[in-house]
């Protein structure tokens, strides 16, 4: 009695690939439709040990046909060790395609099913070639040279050779001409096709961009599309050229025009889309990001009401990209401050020019504002500028990065020194709107008048313009070299990428 | 029919057979009985009544089908046959006090006279601690174990982390056994993942036991049940973990509440202890050594590894040769030298060097004269400080040398003189210690050249291949039961027409006239009617000549002898019992040996059908087998994870080799004869000194099973070919070890092969989800690669099955491309 009181209490659905409801299904298929619980738990159990057993076996056998894969082949061999009939009719060249059939009673597992495939027999007997598949061939190639793996095609790329890491680069400064060679065989190994998907996803997005292609809605649509789609990674190089081309092509023909100034608005939107973009990796494609946005922000005439929106949202851009990717690259924060510099201080530039430059100096942040603005002498070299020009508004914005404008009602006075100094500088247009705010005058003061104290002081100097030259030639001699090797990667893309620049500032010019 | 867990096996609960004696007969059987008795032959009755109770109620004789209720019997929990064997007295906690009295009142009658009360409360004591074990008495006692085990002094948790696992396994195996499938189920789920990843295939194993039925019949399960599990500690180790099993001092359960002095925690030691007691040896050591060589070596020392010692021979057969050193320590030493050449075929060879020197020495060599000690390497093998074996030690080989012989000595010579040099001394610590980029020269000192044999449209079908070592012929087995051989120099392969008669031939000419006319560079041998697992070709050409003769091994458990001059078979030797795994030629030709999933090895001659020596003892598959270079010792690795040296003439067991995690996928021997290489399912290959019996070093590195290495003729650098499509190089007389560059703290994870390793197991991995993907994909995988791997080749997704040197050290190797576009790795 005690054994039958412990029934019950025994678990009633053990836990195991083959379930007890399994074993009950076949039992009944095969007329027995009153299996006691018992039995069909420790069948399924031993089923299962069963199966494992015969596995066990058939991976001995795949194991010494040096296989990783289990084929039907294997468990046949394995079923004729352990003395069982072997199960006909499965072949491991033909893998039987199950299809889940949807079952629509509520609550029951799904149905899997092995499809007969429907032969047509006219067709066979019509078809005129049966084709032997090829015989087995063999073909030899060096795996390594004394030591070495040639870069052959039949050797896997250097990426994923393991064998390249031991073989450490040499410093790059020394090998500018190798690196630069086994770029290019970076970019011959790395050609790849564009599925036809994204290839029309791709058509679609660019007309959908573009201001004559279609309306908000779906421009909206499209940069939402950018801004969170996971799978742009292989559509990333060609947006980014796109880019590159409209913009170029918007300011060459016909800067003035409002349609342009629209072209550029969307391709600053389009890349603000991408940087914003979690899933995409855009760091190999910053020397080619660059270029649009430094001319949106630099160029000397955009149609007038656009322009300082433009300049602005550049500036932005410049400013997030930054955040995210000066740490990847150190000398991506210095190059920028570099370029606004030249286009802030150089000779003959227009105010457009110096507006964008401020700008995205203020973008980069408060040390390129000091930098620029009063290390260098930006101030006074914008001092004549009207009251009402843009430049005045960049110059307060980047005044604002400066020194936070004062918050407390009161100000103290601010002293007659101060005033003078500020309107020797900044010029009258800029002190009047400072002198406003006396607490923000005073510290705007503070800094131009002890510009020493700050970090980058090796750039200052006394007087103003001649710092300008000094600034400019220190720019000129800067060691590009030796920034490039401490960054230690990309050195022939980024020298493409200050090349392009230039080259697109001087397009624009 | 009730199933009352005491009646089953308990003695003294006898079940009256008279009352229930009819129902206990099948329907047939009762009938007869009835028509006896109403016919009043009481005689026949009582005969018959008789036998049908001798034959048993449940005889088999009659009723072939076994009942339902027979079948929930035989599953039901097992019940301890006495209790004074408390071996196995792991009892149910749910039998009845009436069950208790009556196992215990036999004792008091029997032992009450000659041994007193005290031992009467020990049995007693004994009784209870062994009800008291229920199943969350071993959870708790194996969790206290672990935490005890983990808090120990790191100093002394290497020794005491391998003490888990066997009490891991037999927890389970009892839980099975009493039939608590979801207790034993939810004990696996939570212990098993610190203990993956050095035991994943026996834990498998073990989850697929479930029913108490399994454990009596499975072969693990019967070998963990059988044999003693070894362990190795150090005195004070051993006095601790005597110390906490008895007290429960030493250890604190990390917030694990009342810790070890609550009830329940005694009772999970008391489970813990008879596990120790009755299944465990612990072989205490004298000093606890450097820790980390203790921590090296569990993997050697620990296990069920009493089976897996060959009987001591004669004088020392005691079961105190329990490790593996002890055993290797008491054979005699080996005699691994190499045998000097026969003098008659010296002076030969020299001759014909002298004349070819003298024809050609103008161009060669300014000297004009054939100078002996200019040899790279004389005639005489390089000494490797063992005793070479003399002549009658050897396998008898015919008496007289041909010009064959010669030929091969002379090819070996020239050979030896155009060898490429390789030696990887200094390349790897070079390069390491001035942090430069190795220069060519170096590398090129270092490291082969490797030429890639690829097969292609091969759809998995290649189960071995193989290069003559002229290489001249390329050798593969199929899965689809043939043969194929391809000439790499694009010379036809002809074979012999199908009728002419052996008298016809009588010179060269009439020889060339019976050849095939046409012909192709490639042949196919057909012949097996099972996979061809593995393929040799007959050495007796050497380098010198394409060679005659091939040998193949199937999973139809034949040995075939190819001639390859006919291109048609010429023997089958059958005898194994079960599939072939592997064939190699003795390195004279002549003999050859052959391992088979039969557990045996055999020693077979070309001319004889049966096989010369059979070499039993392994305890699984013999995987491969390799020939020592003087074919006194043959070296045989299985699946019970052991390596075995034979003595080939006298078919004894001189040498085991312990420390594979899994089993042995492949090996090579070094050309001097003094090391073994072998590679397991661990991923591991392992360096063995031949005449010491222990662990040069271990390498490891491979993602992928390894299927095979290969020794370069100077044995100084050793290459593997794997499924994770790479061909590594390793530095043979480099120290080796792991990194010791990721911070101390991994490197002594990694070392103590136990303790933090483990940890780095997901805990999210439950039992149920244990790695599938095979064994490569630990979660280790990053940080295995051993100071010793020079250089790592990676193919285009191309498993390499051979590995294999030319005489002169160019690498060949060769694989079929991985037709699936799964990414196995």
């Amino acid at each position: 009695m005690n054994g039958t009181g412990k029934q019950p209490q025994r678990p009633p659905a053990p836990v195991g690939i083959f379930k007890p409801e399994a074993i009950r299904d076949i039992a009944e298929g095969m007329g027995i439709s009153t299996l006691p619980e018992g039995v069909a738990s420790a069948l399924a159990s031993d089923v299962e040990y069963r199966i494992h057993q015969i596995v066990e076996e058939a991976v001995r056998f795949m194991r010494h046909a040096r296989r990783t894969t289990l084929t039907t082949g294997d468990i046949d061999q394995a079923l004729r060790v352990l003395n069982i009939e072997p199960l006909y009719g499965h072949t491991s060249h033909s893998h039987p395609p199950f299809r889940r059939a949807n079952v629509m009673v509520p609550g029951q597992a799904a149905v899997y099913f092995v499809e007969d495939t429907e032969i047509d027999f006219d067709k066979v007997l019509h078809e005129e070639k049966v084709f032997l598949p090829k015989p087995v061939s063999w073909k030899a190639h060096w795996l390594a040279v004394e030591g070495v793996q040639p870069m052959i095609p039949e050797n896997p790329p250097q990426a994923r050779n393991e064998a390249g890491k031991t073989a450490s680069p040499a410093p790059a400064a020394t090998t500018r001409t190798t690196k630069t060679g086994t770029a290019a065989n970076k970019k011959q190994a790395a050609r790849h096709v564009l599925s036809r998907e994204l290839q029309l996803y791709y058509n679609r997005l660019t007309a959908s961009l573009l201001p004559q292609g279609s309306d908000s809605t779906k421009r909206a649509a499209a940069l939402a599309s950018l801004r969170n789609d996971a799978g742009l990674q292989a559509l990333l190089p060609y947006l980014v050229r796109w880019v590159g081309e409209r913009v170029v092509h918007a300011l060459k023909t016909n800067p003035g025009a409002d349609a342009d100034g629209k072209v550029l608005e969307i391709m600053l939107e389009v890349l603000a889309a991408l940087l914003d973009n979690p899933a995409l990796f855009v760091e190999p494609y910053l020397h080619q990001m660059l270029p649009p946005v430094l001319s949106a922000l630099l160029t000397a005439s955009l149609p007038q009401e656009r322009s300082s929106k433009l300049r602005k949202t550049a500036a932005q851009i410049v400013s997030r990209l930054l955040t995210a990717h000066s740490t990847t690259y150190p000398s991506l924060s210095p190059r920028l401050t570099k370029t606004l510099l030249v286009a802030l201080l150089a000779q003959g530039k227009t105010s457009g020019t110096r507006e964008g430059a401020v700008r995205g100096l203020t973008g980069i942040g408060k040390e390129a504002v000091r930098m620029g603005l009063i290390s260098a002498g930006g101030l006074q070299l914008l001092s004549s500028e009207p009251p009402d020009s843009p430049v005045v508004s960049a110059v307060l914005d980047a005044l604002r990065a400066l020194y936070p404008p004062g918050t407390t009602p009161q100000p103290p006075p601010l002293t007659a020194a101060d005033a003078m100094l500020l309107r020797q500088t900044c010029g009258d247009a800029v002190a009047n709107a400072l002198l406003r705010d006396t607490e923000w005058a005073s510290g705007v003061a503070a800094q131009i008048r002890e510009p020493d104290d700050q970090p980058s002081g090796s750039l200052a100097s006394s007087g103003a313009l001649e710092s300008t030259q000094a600034a400019l030639t220190m720019l000129e001699n800067m060691d590009m070299e030796a920034v490039a090797a401490s960054m230690g990667v990309d050195v022939p893309d980024d020298f493409e990428m200050v090349d392009s620049m230039d080259a697109t500032m001087e397009q624009v010019a | 029919m009730s199933v009352t867990p005491g009646s089953s096996n308990t003695p003294s609960a006898s079940s009256p057979i008279d009352l229930s004696q009819d129902d206990q007969f099948s329907k047939e059987d009762t009938m007869v009985l009835e028509y006896l008795r109403k016919r009043g032959l009481k005689q026949a009755e009582q005969e018959l009544r008789e036998q049908l109770a001798a034959a048993g109620p449940s005889t088999d004789s009659k009723a072939t089908t076994v009942s339902t209720a027979e079948l929930v019997k035989k599953n039901a929990p097992a019940i301890p046959r006495s209790a004074t064997d408390r071996s196995n007295s792991l009892a149910d906690p749910n039998i009845s006090k009436d069950a208790i009295s009556v196992v215990v009142s036999p004792l008091l009658g029997t032992q009450m006279g000659s041994l007193g009360l005290a031992n009467l409360m020990n049995a007693v004591g004994g009784v209870e601690d062994a009800l008291a074990t229920g199943p969350t008495d071993r959870h708790d006692g194996f969790r206290d174990l672990e935490a005890w085990v983990d808090g120990s002094l790191d100093m002394y948790r290497p020794e005491f982390r391998p003490i888990l696992f066997p009490i891991f396994c037999h927890f389970y195996l009892d839980l099975v056994e009493q039939g608590l499938k979801d207790a034993a189920l939810d004990f696996f789920r939570t212990f098993s993942p610190s203990l993956a990843t050095h035991h994943l295939p026996t834990l498998r194993h073990l989850q697929s036991l479930s029913i108490p039925s399994h454990v009596g019949q499975d072969e693990l399960a019967r070998r963990f049940r059988n044999e003693k599990y070894l362990l190795r500690m150090s005195r004070s180790g051993f006095r601790l973990l005597v110390g906490w099993l008895t007290e429960g001092t030493g250890g604190e359960a990390a917030g694990a509440g009342d810790g070890f002095t609550g009830e329940s925690s005694r009772r999970g030691r008391s489970a813990v202890m008879q596990v120790v007691n009755n299944h465990v040896t612990v072989e205490v050591l004298p000093s606890t050594g450097s820790t980390a060589n203790a921590a090296v070596n569990w993997e050697e020392n620990t296990g069920l590894v009493s089976a897996l010692i060959p009987d001591g021979s004669g004088r020392e057969s005691a079961p105190g040769v329990s490790a593996p050193q002890a055993f290797n320590s008491i054979r005699k030493d080996l005699r691994l030298g190499l045998p000097a050449m026969e003098d008659n075929l010296r002076d030969e060879v020299e001759r014909t060097l002298r004349e070819e020197s003298m024809l050609n020495g103008e161009a060669v060599n300014p000297g004009g004269r054939y100078d002996p000690n200019s040899l790279p390497r004389p005639f005489a093998p390089p000494p490797n400080g063992h005793p070479a074996p003399t002549s009658s030690e050897q396998l008898p080989m015919p008496p007289q040398f041909k010009t064959v012989d010669v030929r091969r000595e002379v090819e070996k010579i020239r050979d030896a003189r155009k060898r490429i040099r390789l030696d990887p001394a200094g390349y790897s610590a070079e390069a390491d210690l001035n942090g430069l980029d190795r220069t060519g020269m170096v590398r090129a000192r270092a490291l082969p050249s490797i030429c890639a044999y690829t097969f292609h449209d091969a759809n998995d079908g290649i189960a071995c291949s193989t290069f003559s070592q002229d290489t001249s012929i390329l050798a593969a087995g199929f899965s689809e039961s043939y043969i194929r051989l391809w000439n790499i120099k694009g010379e036809k392969l002809k074979g012999m027409k199908n009728e002419f008669q052996l008298s016809s031939i009588k010179d060269s000419n009439s020889l060339k006239r019976v050849r095939e006319r046409g012909g192709n560079t490639t042949r196919k041998l057909i012949g097996h009617s099972g996979p061809v697992y593995s393929l040799s070709f007959d050495p007796l050409t050497g380098s010198a000549a394409p060679p005659k003769h091939l040998l193949s091994a199937s999973a139809d458990a034949t040995v075939r002898l190819w001639s390859l001059d006919t291109m048609t078979n010429l023997v089958a030797y059958r005898g194994h019992q079960n599939p072939v795994w592997d064939v190699e030629w003795s390195p004279m030709g002549i003999y050859f040996a052959t391992a088979s999933r039969d557990r045996t090895a055999r020693l077979w001659s070309t001319d004889r059908s049966t096989a010369l020596r059979i070499y039993a003892g392994h305890q699984s598959d013999v995987d491969c087998v390799r020939f020592h270079p003087n074919a006194l010792y043959l070296a045989t690795g299985s699946s019970d994870n052991t390596c075995r040296l034979w003595d080939v003439q006298k078919g004894s067991c001189v040498r085991v080799f312990l420390g594979h995690q899994g089993a042995i996928t492949s090996m090579a021997m070094t050309g001097d004869g003094r090391y073994l290489a072998s590679a397991g399912e661990d991923l591991a290959i392992n360096l063995w000194d031949l005449g010491s019996g222990r662990r040069v070093k271990k390498m490891t590195g491979h993602t992928g099973l390894i299927h095979s290495l290969a020794f370069s003729a100077e044995s100084t650098l050793l290459v593997s070919g794997s499924a994770d499509w790479t061909v590594r190089c390793w530095d043979v007389k480099a120290p080796g070890g792991l990194p010791t560059k990721r911070g101390a703290q991994d490197d002594i994870a990694m070392v103590d092969g136990f303790g933090l390793a483990s940890r780095r197991v997901p805990a999210t991995a439950d039992a149920g989800a244990l790695p599938t993907g095979g064994l490569n994909d630990g979660p280790a995988e990053q940080n295995t690669e051993t100071t010793d791997l020079l250089a790592t080749f990676p193919t285009k997704r191309t498993p390499i099955i051979n590995v294999q040197f030319t005489p002169r050290n160019l690498c060949l190797v060769s694989g079929s491309v991985a037709s699936g576009t799964g990414d196995n790795r």
